[in-house]
């Protein structure tokens, strides 16, 4: 019996000392970013075909000139990143943050605004902003002062499949600087004639309608971060040309991000358009080369201020303030994200990572033409739609903006007034906002 | 005749209810041997892909390393659990004391509590004590868990107190009792604790994910959804990850599958 016992105990005991010594050794490990080791920054961000590819990129980059560099990155999807910002943050235990992290573009205002302790400021730093694309320097920029290095490019893009324009009398060309209402009209006379919508969405989710406010110059928020919902005529037009797309069968709704994906890929639309990241995923039909290209977005009629640019998505490098080494993390971005040719064109081919620091475009690699993209040069194209994109406020409550957007389109679509639903929409933004 | 349409009816929706049952695993299966791009377009037979998103995966991922951390995770946590769940089970209801009761309804009260609720305070408990990152903060906060002290003090209530009674005046101490008569034959009760434990912690995601900040210490459930988190997804490699992510609860469960259900509806041999 006593075997039994003694067989008991040391299963807890060897399990226990199992775990405390698992727990000193990863302690050991991650205390080289306390200042153990001078040359090696922690990373952490997200997709290693594309963010990670680049960072790591980025350090050989860097090594060159300081030789024993190196970066550690810990792959984390984007949304435990967050999670784990705001555990620290609100814990009060950062000494477990990495030196250098990824954050998205939209969520970056409320993460320095809520946790300013997080972030170094970076605006007197050898980083020249001015070479950055405006808009993409915004979503970093918080009372004035830089929080973040652009990285990923999220210029809105219209992606279309030529053969079918083509079935249907056009080019690229009837599609390049137009309004929403030519493009509704073409867009008409596509599906008749091939039976097929140029677009696709995923319903009840406002991403369409974020591309078109930002083209006309407006966000959901005022500069002083007060709600701009209500009475946000710009926001009304774009709802009203959304709905417009539905009921013609120009724009097909799904409901997810995987058959949104799916209808490009199988070919049962005519096009997509988002954030130029979305090209990847255009791209991923081998049996589709040659028979896309890429042109700007259309324009709202009637808005003064209204473009042929905007923006979705992307996301910026920062520095954590808990980083022993943030000179050096500073130093690193600023030579290579803000300051390398090479890098950009050594990205691009593999990744399709664009540039949002403006020198980038005027390289070899930018200009080649895209086979997959019809002999285009798309990549120089859209680094040109960067510089335009307007830059406007995403506020600090971005998302719940969204959200609550989104809902007031579901009700629109489902016959509801407009202007009620979008006040519903900003009372609960307000609500959320705490006011 | 009746009876015999009645029969067939009761067959097609059973036939019927099964399908839906089994086609997300055969779909999970047959997506894993297509490429991406076949997912995507819907396919519905096997694919010739399998071992190309296997080398993928291989490459791209670290699949061993997350497997190891999942297992140790999971298993340390289940040997532990069921030993100070039982012992907990086992005292509240042989041992007869005032206040058992009221600790009793206070474990149970804290099942209500939501555990995105504690993990601010407990991220921070463990932050102070350089645990973060460490086996034992992963297990820790769940080696007790109320629902399994309640499953072993009903099962308890099963357990003959005459043997106990027996036991003592053969001169057998309480700690001799427990391990030589309750844990042979709770043996049912420990293997549906045994199973619930093991899959929850294979699959627990948000405190691992918050504790444990290193690449070294990633688990199963963390890999899929950095799979999931690039602009591209390899729908492919994805659900080969999630089938081999699959196969250790499947594995636990069918081992355990007789006493299992024993073990639930708490009969003693």
């Amino acid at each position: 019996m006593k075997k039994v016992l003694v067989l008991a105990l040391a299963l807890l005991l060897t399990f226990s000392f199992v775990a405390c010594g698992s727990g000193s050794k990863d302690k050991d490990a991650s205390s080289g970013k306390d200042g153990g080791d001078s040359q090696t920054l922690n990373v952490w961000c997200w997709d290693p075909s594309f963010n990670i590819y680049a960072i790591e990129e980025a350090a050989k980059i860097y090594e060159k000139d300081n030789p024993g560099f190196k970066v550690d990155v810990t792959e984390m999807a984007w949304d435990d990143l967050q999670t784990a910002l705001v555990t620290a943050a609100s814990s009060g235990q950062t000494e477990e943050l990495p030196d250098i992290f990824l954050c998205q573009n939209n969520a970056f205002q409320k993460n320095v605004t809520n946790y300013p302790d997080l972030f170094v400021d970076i605006s007197d730093s050898e980083v020249d902003f001015d070479q950055f694309a405006e808009a993409a320097v915004g979503y970093s920029l918080v009372d004035g002062k830089n929080y973040g290095v652009p990285f990923d490019n999220g210029t809105a893009v219209v992606a279309l499949r030529t053969d079918i324009l083509a079935e249907a009398g056009y080019t690229l060309e009837d599609f390049t600087d137009i309004t929403w209402d030519q493009f509704i009209d073409q867009g008409k006379v596509v599906l008749e004639k091939t039976g097929k919508p140029l677009l696709s969405g995923i319903a009840g989710e406002s991403d369409t309608i974020a591309i078109m406010l930002q083209s006309e110059g407006s966000s959901l928020f005022n500069d002083d971060g007060s709600v701009n919902i209500a009475n946000n005529e710009e926001l009304k037009s774009a709802i009203e040309v959304y709905q417009r797309l539905v009921k013609e069968g120009v724009l097909l709704e799904v409901n997810s991000w995987d058959e949104y994906i799916a209808t490009f890929v199988s070919g049962s639309v005519a096009g997509a358009m988002q954030g130029c990241w979305i090209l990847a995923n255009v791209q991923s039909a081998d049996d589709q080369s040659g028979l896309w290209d890429v042109t700007n977005v259309p324009k709202v009629a009637g808005v003064s201020g209204a473009t042929n640019y905007s923006a979705q998505g992307g996301s910026s490098w920062a520095i954590s303030s808990n980083s022993a080494n943030s000179d050096l993390a500073t130093d690193f971005l600023a030579k290579t994200f803000g300051g390398s040719v090479e890098l950009y064109d050594n990205i691009l081919p593999k990744t399709g990572a664009l540039s949002n620091w403006l020198p980038a475009a005027d390289s070899d690699v930018y200009n080649e033409p895209q086979e997959y993209f019809g002999g285009d040069a798309v990549y120089a194209k859209i680094v040109e739609y960067a510089g335009k994109v307007p830059s406007v406020n995403t506020g600090v409550y971005y998302y719940e903006g969204r959200d609550a957007v989104s809902d007031a389109i579901t009700k629109s679509l489902g016959g509801a007034d407009i202007k009620t639903a979008l006040k519903e929409a900003e009372d609960t933004v307000k609500f959320d906002m705490g006011q | 005749m009746n009876s015999k349409a009645s029969n067939i009816s009761a067959y097609v929706f059973l036939i019927l209810a099964a399908l839906c049952s089994v086609f997300p695993l055969y779909y999970m299966a047959i997506a894993a041997t297509n490429t991406s791009v076949d997912v995507i377009r819907g396919t519905l037979l096997p694919g010739t892909h399998l071992f190309q998103n296997f080398s993928n995966l291989v490459a791209g991922t670290p699949l061993g390393i997350a497997m190891k951390n999942s297992l140790v995770n999971a298993t340390s946590l289940t040997i532990l659990s069921l030993v100070i769940c039982s012992i907990a089970g086992y005292g509240f209801e042989i041992f007869h004391t005032k206040g058992k009761d009221v600790v009793m309804n206070i474990l149970l009260l804290a099942m209500m509590i939501p555990f995105a609720s504690t993990m601010i305070p407990l991220f921070r408990m463990f932050g102070q004590m350089g645990l973060v990152g460490s086996t034992v903060a992963v297990i820790l906060p769940t080696i007790s868990t109320p629902f399994l002290i309640m499953l072993f003090r009903q099962s308890s209530r099963d357990f003959p107190h005459e043997i106990i009674e027996a036991a003592r005046i053969d001169g057998l101490n309480e700690i001799m009792i427990f391990f030589r008569l309750f844990i042979p034959t709770m043996k049912s009760t420990y293997s549906a604790a045994a199973v619930i434990t093991f899959m929850g912690a294979w699959n627990n995601y948000l405190w691992p994910r918050v504790i444990l900040l290193q690449k070294e210490t990633m688990t199963m459930p963390m890999l899929i959804s950095n799979l999931k988190a690039g602009y591209v997804t390899d729908y492919g490699m994805l659900m080969l990850a999630v089938l081999i992510c699959t196969l250790p609860t499947v594995v636990i469960f069918f081992f355990f599958q007789k006493s299992f259900a024993e073990g639930i509806s708490g009969s003693v041999k």
